[in-house]
């Protein structure tokens, strides 16, 4: 049986990141609740988050989750 | 590497270590050699990584899912293990003319079974996470 695939999400978390000077991965982490290997994950990729973290992340930096996450269908 | 890594790094280790006291003990103690499957009790070391560290999430939701995917992993593995040999055991005793499989044999294979889960647990944990940190 045919696994259902992940979808492909792509962020711009780092560049938000960038943009406010001295954020690091760290403060971002310890704002939104979670550890910095998976901000790190994030970033990279590497981890699709829940909707209550994407909420989250979009928050702080004052935008919609649709402006910070990117879903390739 | 976080404390979700280093509870999985210890679980593994204590796995593997259990397994190679007891089967090094077997020449001295026999069939008692099995008590060296009480190393796996230090399992419980590994609690002292997730305590926590000035307000700052220790686990978080990435954690939980790597940890529920390799506790799955390691849980039917260990499930595996135990029907396989239980079925091998029982064909052997069959068609050896033996007919009994001994109560030391069974003690043995259910200590197995529980070092297996949490040594393919920690192991899948690891390379779950140095698979995203790869990726990263």
């Amino acid at each position: 049986m045919p696994r259902k695939k992940e979808p492909d999400l792509t962020n711009c978390i780092r560049d938000l990141r960038s943009a406010r000077s001295g954020m690091t991965q760290q403060d971002l982490a310890d704002r939104v609740g979670v550890t910095r290997q998976t901000i790190v994950a994030l970033e990279g990729g590497a981890y699709t988050p829940s909707l209550a973290l994407a909420l989250r992340i979009a928050r702080v930096f004052g935008k919609t989750v649709e402006n910070v996450f990117t879903l390739h269908e | 590497m976080n404390a979700m890594q280093k509870v999985a790094w210890t679980e593994f280790a204590v796995a593997v270590t259990a397994v190679v006291t007891a089967t090094v003990l077997i020449p001295w103690l026999g069939a008692a050699a099995s008590a060296g499957f009480g190393v796996l009790g230090f399992v419980v070391v590994g609690l002292v990584f997730l305590s926590g560290r000035g307000g700052r999430a220790v686990v978080d939701e990435r954690d939980r899912e790597i940890e529920s995917r390799a506790t799955k992993i390691g849980v039917e593995t260990a499930w595996m293990t135990l029907f396989v040999v239980l079925i091998a055991a029982t064909l052997w005793a069959s068609y050896s003319g033996t007919h009994t499989v001994s109560t030391g044999f069974l003690t043995w294979l259910i200590w197995v079974q529980f070092a297996v889960c949490y040594a393919v647990k920690g192991l899948a944990a690891i390379i779950l996470y140095r698979g995203s940190q790869r990726a990263a």
